[in-house]
């Protein structure tokens, strides 16, 4: 497992910094704010955060995919210390797909029903790869085989496959022009437990095959704990917390962190009751003041209403919350004042 | 409920609208449309303020067939009535005949429509076989048959609402010949409307099968429904203009299809006088343009990802 | 409650959809096999009690949701309500009574709302539908009663707001307001969690516990989620491809479950917290076979990693294994 403190290795991604504004009616919402993280190659980092708390607009900052209402509005992504030009489409084409690519959040809903899948993984190695048509089909064949679909399934139609298969499908074409990073966004959410479990699984095993990095979004700290090494925790476009997976289930930090883990059913745990986390989270047009969970924090002191907390290196990992470090007496005498 | 919700639910309520209109007069069309319809809409309102009675034989103000002049605008009719006279009464006569028939053709098709699309099965296979009766049979034909019953029930000389009863010959005509594509359009969005699960939950709570359509389905049949009853209007003023072009107007309370029929009887055409069968010409193709132009334009603004057939 | 009187029963309850084949079978007038969602399931809902269905998806658990709620009527079977039988009951009026006291909840609440209605409206509709109260100032002091009961606190707030204005918490809130508006004596939730956020699902979870322990409501749960099960349900009903394969109390289910599938689904769920005392079994490999193709012989046998020659023959009868505990399963007998 690797230690997000340890620096030997050159990560093969960093962000730094990073901004992302939408346009909505005129105005410019801040919706992901100083967003920095580092992955190594072969390693599995977990994105974890409610839904609206930019999850899906930082992987598309990553992958230079933003909508037109969207600008990155600061900070930089580097692949291999080289920094990508993530706000300009054309210039970003030699690297997505190859160096970096995305399972969409709902697109195995999203395949054209009027074309078998093969086509639909062969037409991307045509278009990136410049394959001929056959080499394309052997490719396409190829890798159906390696998410475990027999490529004699590929003659089906969309519909005719389960969730499941559809998912392997999405997979299979992000897998097409051979990338070293994957970004899963959401891939197992609409899927029930069984079907979920397979996906994963499938994951990790092609992680350690093609020694790809991972970065899987999901909603569900529960399904991280199993095929991820890092998990990293988003709150209203922030990230609150980051750390080893063995670390945040055993040792949570930020309060968010905590009540996450506390509001999932655990029947290892026995006590049969779990403990909701009050309210709902902040919408981007209400974004509070300062730490943006104070109002559903337990333990929010009001410092917490004037200025947002750092993430700040703290022990194994990183943490954003005055907690943290834990404060001498005087000095929040003096925060608080 | 207290003062304040409803208050802020009228808020919303306004906020919608205006939002709406935004949209829809953003399209350089709907202007276009909504001035043409304007016009012509004031023309209808106010015929006699305008222009004065309509001109009969007796009351003709002018020569046969002059050309148009400083004292008449649009030139004269072949027993010397004033155009422009006859085309601002005829504009009464068109569009009520249009918008009357419409309103006719909504009703029907919706309650068809929504009916047959709800309860589906053998409902459905018996209404759509009736609609697509409806929906080739000529109208022409149609009016042949209808003719003789109207003016036995109403009787030839008596008048309903200041029109005369051949008037309600075409109404009717119109009304039901075009319910139908109406009909056909409200079924197919009943189709993917009962599938939803909000008109599941009804069921579960108890709502009947009526208070579904009438509060669940209808509401948002009216986007779709607004759109295409405009087309409809525009459809129907070319049936009044052909059913009266073919003789089956009246006379006595002519619209612009009478006038085109009345130009052709006179020779207009072949004599030269343009102005004559000109005029009732350009207004039937601005209205029913403005129409398919107001009807395109609504159809963007409530489908923006749908464009609307060029 | 193990003494209390059955709200709900369902005997040997089934579901056929006619099957719909390809064009070509069409044409040719081959006919299709029927699509036997539910098969055969028999199951008892005590008054006051949460029982969950689990399974995964296209086992059949919204199929048994929608018959119960009679959006759907039963092809076989017997289902029974307060001792009634009500397996052929259907038509508006007939209904009343009975819609009065079963309701339900669904997965998708932005889906269950009518866009174009506001909330008090929506939490209305049943009391207006129903007619159970007369006047104003009753439905809104209904309306208002369960909002709060819903968790929808202040209830003002909320009256003229429209489903798209609130968060995906608020809207299941609503739903539920809904539900509970006519006071029923049965809740048939389907997956009312599962498209919600993990801190939202626990929200919801204990508003549906906080209910039961005030109006000693029963509840039918469905959902595919074992823990969620375990936490919310007093007993669980295990389904696979139509049928019940294991009932038991939750702890049993989830600490002892006897058949095979129970295992695969316990196997499949993931751990907050590692899973150190998890059997090794291997896997669970394929999918569910379509319900217009049920297997003979045991209905789980081709993906049962510990199946013999009598599981591809014969169907396991159900067996009791414990008190409370049934499983149909040859290794039990
Ligand atoms: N195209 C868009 N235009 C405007 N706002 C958007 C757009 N996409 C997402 N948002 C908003 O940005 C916030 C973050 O969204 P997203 O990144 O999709 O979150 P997540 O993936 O964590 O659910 C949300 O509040 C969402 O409403
Ligand atoms: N209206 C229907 N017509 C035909 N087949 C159906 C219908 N509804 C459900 N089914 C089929 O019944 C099976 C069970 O579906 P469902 O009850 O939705 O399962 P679950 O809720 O457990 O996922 C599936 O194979 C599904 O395709
Ligand atoms: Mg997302
Ligand atoms: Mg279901």
């Amino acid at each position: 497992m690797k230690n997000p403190c340890q620096q030997a290795k050159a990560p093969i991604l960093a962000v730094e910094g990073l901004a992302v504004d939408y346009r909505l009616r005129g105005s410019s919402l801040p919706t992901i704010r100083d967003v920095s993280f580092e992955i190594q190659a072969g390693e599995a980092v977990a994105l974890v955060g409610e839904s609206g708390s930019g999850k899906t607009t930082t992987a598309m900052a990553i992958a230079g995919l933003l909508p037109p209402n969207a600008a990155v509005s600061g900070g930089e992504v580097r692949y291999r210390g080289d920094r990508l030009p993530i706000d300009d489409d054309a210039a970003m084409r030699p690297h997505r797909w190859s160096e970096i690519s995305v399972v969409f959040q709902g697109a195995m809903n999203a395949l054209n029903p009027v074309h078998r899948i093969i086509k639909q993984i062969a037409e991307p190695c045509q278009l990136q790869l410049g394959m001929s048509r056959d080499e394309a089909i052997a490719r396409a064949r190829e890798l159906l085989e390696l998410v475990g679909i027999s490529a004699e399934r590929g003659r089906a139609y969309p519909h005719e496959l389960s969730g499941g298969m559809r998912q392997r499908v999405m997979i299979a074409m992000a897998l097409a022009c051979s990338p070293s990073i994957v970004i899963g966004d959401e891939p197992t959410t609409a899927l029930d437990v069984i079907t979920q479990a397979q996906i994963l699984k499938l994951l990790t095993a092609l992680r350690s095959q093609l020694n790809l990095a991972l970065i899987l979004i999901t909603h569900d700290l529960s399904v991280v704990a199993e095929c991820c090494d890092r998990v990293m925790i988003m709150y209203a476009g922030r990230l609150v917390e980051d750390g080893s997976v063995a670390d945040i289930f055993a040792n949570p930090k930020h309060p968010y962190t905590k009540l996450l883990i506390e509001s999932i059913p655990n029947p290892e745990h026995g006590k049969r009751m779990v403990r909701p986390i009050p309210g709902d989270p902040p919408t981007l047009q209400h974004r509070p003041s300062g730490c943006a969970f104070r109002s559903r924090c337990p333990s929010a002191m009001p410092v917490c209403a004037t200025e947002v907390p750092n993430l700040k290196r703290w022990e194994q990992g990183r943490v954003a919350c005055y907690l943290h470090p834990p404060m001498k007496h005087e000095e929040k005498a003096l925060a608080n004042a | 409920m207290t003062k304040l919700t409803a208050e802020s639910r009228r808020h919303l309520r306004t906020q919608a609208i205006k939002s709406f209109l935004r949209r829809f007069l953003g399209h350089n069309g709907a202007w276009l449309g909504l001035l043409a319809l304007a016009f012509f809409l004031v023309l209808a309102a106010m015929p006699g303020a305008l222009v004065g009675p309509l001109q009969t034989a007796i009351t003709a103000t002018g020569d046969f067939l002059i050309p148009p002049s400083t004292q008449h605008l649009l030139g004269t009719d072949e027993i010397g009535r004033d155009v422009l006279n006859l085309i601002v009464h005829g504009a009464r006569t068109s569009l009520t005949i249009a918008l009357v028939s419409t309103v006719i053709s909504l009703i029907v098709g919706i309650t068809v429509g929504m009916t047959s699309g709800y309860y589906g099965g053998r409902i459905d296979a018996w209404l759509m076989r009736t609609t697509d009766f409806f929906f080739v049979i000529p109208s022409f034909v149609l009016a042949l048959v209808i003719t003789p019953v109207v003016l036995e029930v109403i009787g030839r000389g008596g008048d309903i609402l200041g029109f005369r009863p051949s008037l309600f010959v075409i109404i009717l005509v119109i009304g039901s010949t075009s319910w139908a594509f109406v009909a056909r359009i409200v079924r197919s969005q009943t189709l993917s409307l009962r599938e939803r699960q909000f008109v599941e939950r009804a069921r579960v709570v108890g709502t009947n099968d009526l208070n579904i359509m009438v509060h669940h389905l209808l509401p948002l049949l009216v986007p779709q429904v607004a759109a295409n009853g405009a087309l409809v209007v525009a459809n129907a003023i070319y049936t009044e203009t052909a059913l009266s072009f073919l003789g089956l107007g009246d006379p006595l309370q002519p619209s612009w299809g009478t006038l085109l029929s009345l130009a052709e009887r006179a020779g207009a055409a072949s004599s030269g006088a343009w102005w004559y069968f000109g005029a009732p010409g350009l207004c039937v193709l601005i209205v029913s343009l403005g129409f398919v132009l107001v009807g395109n334009a609504l159809d963007d603004t409530f489908n923006p990802r749908r464009r609307a057939i060029p | 409650m193990p003494d209390a009187p059955d709200i709900l029963r369902l005997e040997n309850l089934q579901v056929h959809f006619p099957g719909r084949g390809g064009v070509l079978d069409h044409i040719l007038g081959r006919p299709s096999a029927a699509v036997r969602a539910v098969d055969g399931v028999d199951l008892a809902v005590r008054r006051g009690e949460i029982v969950a269905i689990v399974g995964e998806s296209g086992s059949g658990k919204s199929t048994l949701g929608r018959v119960i709620t009679k959006l759907i009527q039963p092809t076989g079977g017997r289902l029974l309500f307060d001792g009634d039988d009500v397996t052929s009951m259907k038509g508006f009026s007939a209904l009343r009574p009975y819609r009065h006291r079963v309701q339900m909840i669904f997965q998708d609440a932005y889906q269950a709302l009518n866009p174009r209605h506001t909330v008090f409206d929506i939490v209305a509709e049943p009391l207006r539908s129903l007619r159970l109260v007369t006047d104003h100032t009753q439905l809104t002091q209904r309306v208002r009663q369960s909002h709060a009961a819903a968790g929808l606190n202040p209830p003002e707030e909320f009256f003229a707001r429209f489903p798209h204005e609130l968060s995906g918490g608020q809207r299941q809130r609503v739903v539920i307001a809904g539900a509970l508006a006519v006071a029923p004596d049965l809740i048939v939730a389907d997956e009312p969690v599962s498209m919600l956020d993990v801190s939202i699902r626990a929200q919801i979870l204990q508003v549906l516990m906080d209910l039961r322990q005030q109006r000693n409501m029963a509840l039918l749960f469905i959902t595919h989620d074992l823990p969620v099960a375990w936490l919310i349900a007093d007993r669980i009903a295990v389904m696979y491809l139509g049928r019940v394969v294991e009932t038991g109390t939750a702890d049993d289910i989830t600490f002892r479950p006897r058949h095979p599938y129970t295992v695969a689904l316990r196997n499949a769920t993931p751990h907050v917290r590692g899973h150190s005392d998890r059997e090794k079994l291997p896997a669970l490999k394929g999918e569910i076979p379509s319900a217009a193709r049920i297997p003979n012989g045991c209905r789980f046998h081709p993906r049962c990693p510990l199946a013999f020659a009598r599981c591809r023959e014969d169907a396991p009868p159900t067996i009791e294994v414990g008190p409370e505990h049934t499983t149909a399963c040859w290794l039990m007998k």
